[in-house]
């Protein structure tokens, strides 16, 4: 039975049968990765660019960027407090589900998208401390509507940043490349 | 080849933190325990995988006997944890290299992600002091909420060990930076230490030769625990000073 099945993908047709199934599986082996590496959508859709235009620094609405770990999302009562103000923004369909929120005092539920992974611990403060802006990891966001991640966030492009800017001094490398600085 | 001796001559006084324990003054009363596994996210494993000896402390309380039975005597109590040698015998084993020495802060540092879980370094450790995930054990709603975020949350498969609380270490540090400023002696101290009502666990600078514990740790009758192994530990006890 088995032997009579090999024979028949040695045929013409049998090859192109193993030719459709590999094709099939590569395919939603490729539509699957595609799928994590694509932006998730967000209760509202919130256009950094827009916000950016008008000249608000990063660090107004993301202030903890500046002094701790965490950079922060900014609770709907800061949005609120400028959009509440705004006639146009006020009554907009679009920001129907912030005005909700603020009414309701229930949390808007924003979709991390600059995440590492648990065993990593990052601190923002460090590396703003260290000169570092936020387009340097976080991509040119005066040209993007909702979040999304420049590159991916792995070890090797964290490591080679900390190698660069350790540069020859030595005590910064040993610093910089330590396991337990990020991992504990 | 080289002896236990000569690596113990040549590189002493190297470690950078360290810890003093005062057996004297220890009552035994597991607060270090409780404190560590809350600052630490340990988990509890319960009653049957504690039955086969998996209980995960990452310090714990070791009690002895002297005499024979009914005459018996109980030896100081001995709190035990990694300690953090600085020539470690956990590390050359481990085939993954998850079990690495911290060229910065002087600690052998477990890296989780890098883990694979074989296991040879807590059976290569002498004091054995290493404690493995041998499930993903559940915390019931609504224990989650008390997770140390500083913390890495470890997984089946992982081993893990005291860090001398390295979280408190990288904040104590980045809190003196962004003000300009060294780590003072006694900013900041580990979660055993914190929690010990009787200040028998000091933590700090040992290669600072102005901090308590390095002047605590050079008064005569400290012991290094298995010293003759050649481990370079950095736990000094004292015991009937």
């Amino acid at each position: 039975m088995i032997k009579k099945f090999f024979d028949w993908l040695k045929q013409p047709l049998g090859l192109i049968a193993v030719g459709i199934v590999f094709l099939a599986l590569f395919s939603a082996a490729t539509y699957g990765i595609y799928t994590t590496q694509q932006t998730p959508e967000q209760p509202i859709d919130f256009p950094h660019n827009k916000h950016i235009s008008f000249g608000i620094q990063c660090l107004y609405c993301h202030p903890g960027a500046s002094k701790g770990p965490a950079a922060g999302i900014p609770s709907q009562a800061k949005c609120w407090a400028c959009h509440n103000q705004i006639v146009k923004t006020r009554d907009s369909a679009l920001l129907a589900p912030l005005k909700d929120a603020v009414m309701s005092g229930e949390s808007i539920e924003w979709v991390p998208v600059a995440i590492v992974p648990d065993f990593v611990q990052f601190n923002h403060r460090a590396h703003v401390a260290a000169g570092k802006n936020c387009e340097d990891c976080h991509g040119d966001l005066t040209k993007m509507t909702i979040y999304e991640n420049p590159q991916v966030f792995n070890m090797g492009w964290c490591l080679n940043c900390h190698i660069e800017t350790a540069g020859d001094d030595q005590e910064k490398l040993i610093k910089l490349s330590d396991c337990g600085t990020c991992h504990y | 080849m080289i002896r236990p001796e000569e690596i113990k001559m040549s590189t002493e006084e190297t470690g950078k933190w360290g810890m003093v324990i005062d057996q004297d003054i220890c009552t035994g009363c597991q607060a270090c325990v409780a404190a560590c596994a809350m600052e630490n996210n340990i988990t509890f494993v319960g009653e049957e995988d504690a039955g086969y000896g998996r209980s995960m402390h990452w310090i714990r309380i070791e009690r002895f006997w002297e005499g024979e039975y009914p005459e018996v005597k109980m030896t100081p109590q001995q709190p035990m944890l990694c300690q953090q040698c600085g020539h470690a015998t956990c590390e050359p084993v481990c085939p993954a290299f998850a079990t690495v020495h911290s060229q910065a802060e002087q600690l052998n540092l477990q890296v989780y992600n890098r883990c694979v879980g074989t296991r040879y370094c807590a059976n290569n450790c002498p004091y054995q002091v290493r404690a493995f995930n041998w499930r993903d054990y559940q915390r019931p709603e609504p224990l989650p909420n008390q997770f140390n975020p500083d913390v890495t949350v470890r997984r089946m498969g992982v081993m893990e060990k005291c860090t001398f609380c390295i979280q408190r270490i990288h904040k104590a540090q980045d809190k003196a930076k962004s003000e300009g400023r060294e780590v003072m002696d006694g900013e900041f101290t580990t979660a055993c230490a914190q929690a010990c009502p009787a200040n028998a666990i000091v933590f700090g600078r040992v290669d600072n030769p102005e901090s308590l514990v390095s002047q605590l740790s050079h008064k005569g009758h400290g012991v290094k625990h298995l010293e003759e192994l050649g481990t370079l530990p950095n736990v000094t006890y004292f015991k009937g000073g």
